[in-house]
C-alpha cells in the first residue's frame, strides 16, 4: 500500500508541474489561438535568471519576482515579433516556426553567457531533503510546493475569469475577437496581458521545477514543455481545470506504469493510454467540442 | 608567343615544382592531428584533451624533439562530440598524408563512428576517453593493430565497481541509463558480481538520459530491500537519482561509475554528494603524486593556471583531470615515444614500437602494451573514491572502510 501511495503522490506532484506548464500554454491559446512553442526556453530562462540574480547577491524575495517579470516581459516580445506579424492570414502556421525559433534563440543566448553545462540552482524555500509525511508516506516539500502553487493558481484563475471584468474581457476575446472589439473591449491590451501572464507562469514553473532538479542548463524545459502540451490537450485545450486534471492524470499514470509494469516504458505506455482516451473524447476531458456552423 | 606569357608559364611551373617538393621539406617536423569536442557542452573533455596534447608536444620540443625533428599539432578539428562531424573531421585528417598519427574524439558515440576508417588507414590512432572496449577490441578478442586506448574501459570499471561492492554489501539495486553505455555497463557489473559471489542483484531498473524524476524506479529498488544502489550513468542524471533517493528517504549508499566524480554531479546534488562513491583513475588521489603526474601538474599550472580543468584546490589537480587532460597527455606521449623508438613515421613500424613499450611511467599509469593488449588503464590504476566531509566542505578521497 505504501508503495502504491508513494507512486500516486509522486505522480500527483510531477503532474502538477505539467499542469502549471499547460496553464501557461492555455492562456495564449484563449486570446490568439496560438501556442508558444518556446515555452520550454522560458522555463529555463526563469531558473537561470533566478540563479544569476541570487549569485549577484539579491535576496530571494526580490530575485524571484524579478526573474518572473523578466520572463513576462519576454513574452511581450514574443507576441510582437513571433505572433502578431504572422497572424495576418488565417491559414498561416508561421507562428509555430517563429515561436520555436525564438525558443532556440533564448537557448543559444543562455549557452553563450552562462555556458552549456548544468549550473546549480540555489534552494529558495525548501531543501531537497525536507519532507512532509502524508498517510505514512514521505512526500518531498519541494514537490509538494509545486502542487500547492499550481492548485492555488488554478483556483485563482478560475475565479479571475468568472468574476473580474478583465477575466470577462479575456473570455469575450476568446469567444469572438471581432465582437469583443465592437463591444469596446481593448482587445490588443487583453492579448498582450495574456502573454505577460503566460510568461510569468512559465517563469514560475521553471523556478519551482529547477528546485526539484537542482540544476538548470540551456536544454532544460524542452521535455517538460512537451509533457505540458500533452497535459493541455488531454485535459482540453484552453481549460484551466482540464490542464490541472490532465497534468495530474498524466503524472499518475506515468508513475503507476513505471512502478507496476516497466520503468523503461513509463512514458510510452502513458502516452498510449492517453491516445486511447483521446480517441474516445477528441476534445479532451474538459474541452468543448468544436462546432462549425455552416 | 608573348615573352611575358612564357615567363609566366616558367614561373608557374617553378612554383608547382616547389609545391611538389614541399612535403619532403615538411617531413622535418613530425605532424599529428586530432578531432575532439573543442567547443560545445562537452568541451570539458575536448578542450581539456587538446591542452593535454599541446603540453606533451611542448615538453618533447623543449627536450629537442624526436631525433632533431620538431613536433607539431598540425590539425586540431572541432566535432562537438557529434558523430557526423567527427566522421567529416576524420576524413580530413586521414586525407592529410603528412600526419603521422591521430588522437580521436572525446566519447564513444563519435569514436565508434570513426574507428573503422581509422583502422583501415593503418596509421596509429590513440583513443583518449571512449569507454567502450569495442573501440580497441572490435570482436572482443584481438585488438585492432593501430588502435590504442587510454580510456577507463567499461569492463575495467565494472570489475572494480563489482569487487568493491561484493566485499561490502549483500543486496544490490542496480540502475542504469538506457543507452548502450548504461545497459552494457550494468550487464558487465551483473556478470562480475555473480563471478565474485557475496552480493546479489535484487533489482534492475533503467532510466532515460535527462529524466526529471526517478521515483518509480527507486521506489521499486527500495521495496526489494537493497542495501546499496549501483548506477552506470552520467553526472547530471546521477544528481537527479541522488535527489530522488533523498526524497524517498532511501538512505543506502550510492556507488556509481565515474560520472559520480564529475562537476555536473557535484553541482546538481549539492550537499547530498556526501557518502557517494565512484570509480576513477586513481592518480590524482595518490599521496604523494607519482613523478610524471607532478611534472604534468606543474606544467599545466604554469601554462593555464588553476582553472576549471584544474579544480578548486590550488595545491593539487582535481581527480577528474585524469579523464579530461592527462589521459590525452599520456596518449600523445605514447604516440611520440613510439615514433621515437621506430625512428620513423612508417605506420607499421610505429604501431609495432608502441606494442613493444613496457613499464613506461605515464601520468595515469605505468604503460605496458603487447600485440594482444592495446588498452592502457587496468584495474590496479583505478580507485574507488568517496565524498567525505572536511571542515564544512565535501572532499573526494580514496574510499576506506
Amino acid at each position: 500500500m505504501d508503495f502504491f501511495l508513494q507512486l500516486v503522490f509522486a505522480g500527483i506532484c510531477v503532474g502538477a508541474a505539467y499542469a502549471l506548464i499547460a496553464m501557461g500554454l492555455s492562456l495564449t491559446f484563449w486570446t490568439t489561438k496560438t501556442l508558444n512553442f518556446g515555452q520550454g526556453s522560458l522555463l529555463m530562462l526563469g531558473a537561470v535568471a533566478l540563479t544569476a540574480l541570487m549569485a549577484a547577491g539579491l535576496h530571494v524575495a526580490l530575485a524571484v519576482p524579478m526573474a518572473l517579470l523578466g520572463t513576462g516581459a519576454l513574452m511581450v516580445l514574443v507576441e510582437r515579433v513571433a505572433i502578431r506579424p504572422l497572424l495576418g492570414s488565417e491559414e498561416s502556421m508561421g507562428w509555430v516556426v517563429s515561436t520555436l525559433g525564438l525558443g532556440f534563440f533564448v537557448q543559444g543566448f543562455v549557452a553563450k553567457f552562462f555556458g552549456s553545462q548544468a549550473i546549480s540552482v540555489p534552494s529558495i524555500v525548501f531543501e531537497s531533503t525536507s519532507f512532509v509525511s502524508i498517510a505514512g508516506v514521505q512526500v518531498s516539500a519541494q514537490s509538494l510546493s509545486v502542487l500547492v502553487v499550481s492548485t492555488a493558481l488554478m483556483l485563482g484563475m478560475e475565479i479571475f475569469l468568472r468574476v473580474s471584468p478583465w477575466g470577462r474581457a479575456v473570455r469575450a476575446v476568446a469567444h469572438d475577437e471581432a465582437a469583443a472589439s465592437l463591444a469596446g473591449i481593448p482587445v490588443r491590451r487583453v492579448v498582450v496581458l495574456s502573454f505577460i501572464a503566460s510568461g510569468i507562469l512559465a517563469g514560475l514553473a521553471g523556478v519551482l521545477l529547477s528546485q526539484i532538479n537542482g540544476t538548470v542548463d540551456p536544454a532544460f524545459g524542452f521535455n517538460l514543455m512537451v509533457f505540458g502540451f500533452v497535459a493541455a490537450v488531454f485535459g482540453g485545450m484552453g481549460s484551466v481545470r482540464g490542464a490541472m486534471v490532465g497534468g495530474i492524470a498524466l503524472g499518475v499514470i506515468e508513475k503507476l506504469v513505471g512502478g507496476y509494469l516497466s520503468s523503461a516504458f513509463e512514458s510510452a505506455i502513458a502516452f498510449a493510454i492517453l491516445m486511447v482516451i483521446l480517441v474516445w473524447r477528441p476534445q479532451g476531458l474538459f474541452g468543448q467540442a468544436e462546432i462549425n456552423k455552416v | 608567343m608573348n615573352v611575358r606569357i612564357v615567363g609566366g608559364i616558367v614561373a608557374a611551373s617553378a612554383l608547382a615544382f616547389v609545391l611538389a617538393v614541399r612535403p619532403a621539406v615538411a617531413q622535418e617536423t613530425i605532424k599529428i592531428g586530432m578531432t575532439s569536442a573543442l567547443t560545445g557542452p562537452y568541451n570539458e573533455y575536448g578542450e581539456g584533451g587538446k591542452r593535454g596534447v599541446d603540453l606533451a608536444i611542448a615538453n618533447w620540443n623543449a627536450r629537442g624533439g624526436i631525433n632533431g625533428k620538431k613536433i607539431e599539432l598540425a590539425m586540431a578539428l572541432d566535432d562537438q562530440l557529434v558523430p557526423d562531424r567527427a566522421v567529416q573531421n576524420m576524413r580530413k585528417l586521414l586525407d592529410n598524408k603528412d600526419l603521422a598519427g591521430f588522437i580521436g574524439p572525446a566519447g564513444s558515440g563519435p569514436t565508434l563512428a570513426v574507428i573503422d576508417m581509422a583502422a583501415a588507414d593503418g596509421r596509429p590512432y590513440m583513443n583518449p576517453i571512449a569507454q567502450s572496449p569495442t573501440v580497441t577490441y572490435p570482436g572482443g578478442g584481438k585488438p585492432t593493430a593501430n588502435v590504442f586506448s587510454f580510456a577507463l574501459q567499461n569492463d575495467v570499471e565494472a570489475k572494480v565497481l563489482a569487487s568493491y561492492v561484493a566485499k561490502r554489501f549483500k543486496k544490490v539495486g542496480l540502475i542504469h541509463e538506457s543507452t548502450a553505455y548504461g545497459a552494457g555497463g550494468a550487464d558487465l557489473i551483473g556478470k562480475e558480481l555473480k563471478l565474485q559471489g557475496g552480493a546479489q542483484v535484487v533489482g534492475l531498473e533503467s532510466y532515460n538520459q535527462r529524466a526529471q524524476d526517478m521515483t518509480a524506479q527507486l521506489a521499486k529498488l527500495q521495496r526489494t530491500g537493497a542495501d546499496v544502489v549501483m548506477c552506470v550513468g552520467l553526472g547530471a542524471d546521477l544528481a537527479v537519482l541522488r535527489r530522488t533517493m533523498a526524497r524517498l528517504n532511501f538512505s543506502v549508499p550510492l556507488v556509481a561509475s565515474n560520472g559520480a566524480l564529475s562537476i555536473p554531479y557535484q553541482e546538481g546534488a549539492g550537499d547530498l554528494v556526501l557518502g557517494t562513491r565512484g570509480t576513477m583513475i586513481g592518480v590524482f588521489g595518490e599521496q604523494p603524486m607519482n613523478p610524471a603526474a607532478k611534472e604534468f601538474a606543474e606544467a599545466y599550472k604554469a601554462k593555464y593556471g588553476a582553472d576549471r580543468w584544474w579544480g578548486s584546490d590550488p595545491s593539487r589537480p582535481q581527480i577528474f583531470m585524469a579523464l579530461s587532460v592527462s589521459n590525452a597527455y599520456d596518449a600523445a606521449n605514447v604516440l611520440l615515444e613510439g615514433i621515437k623508438r621506430a625512428n620513423s613515421t612508417d605506420p607499421m613500424a610505429v604501431n609495432k614500437a608502441i606494442e613493444g613499450i613496457t613499464s613506461l611511467r605515464g601520468v595515469n599509469a605505468v604503460y605496458s602494451f603487447s600485440p594482444a593488449k592495446h588498452h592502457a588503464i587496468t584495474e590496479q590504476d583505478v580507485a574507488v573514491f568517496e565524498y567525505a566531509k572536511v571542515g564544512d566542505k565535501s572532499q573526494l578521497r580514496v574510499a576506506k572502510d
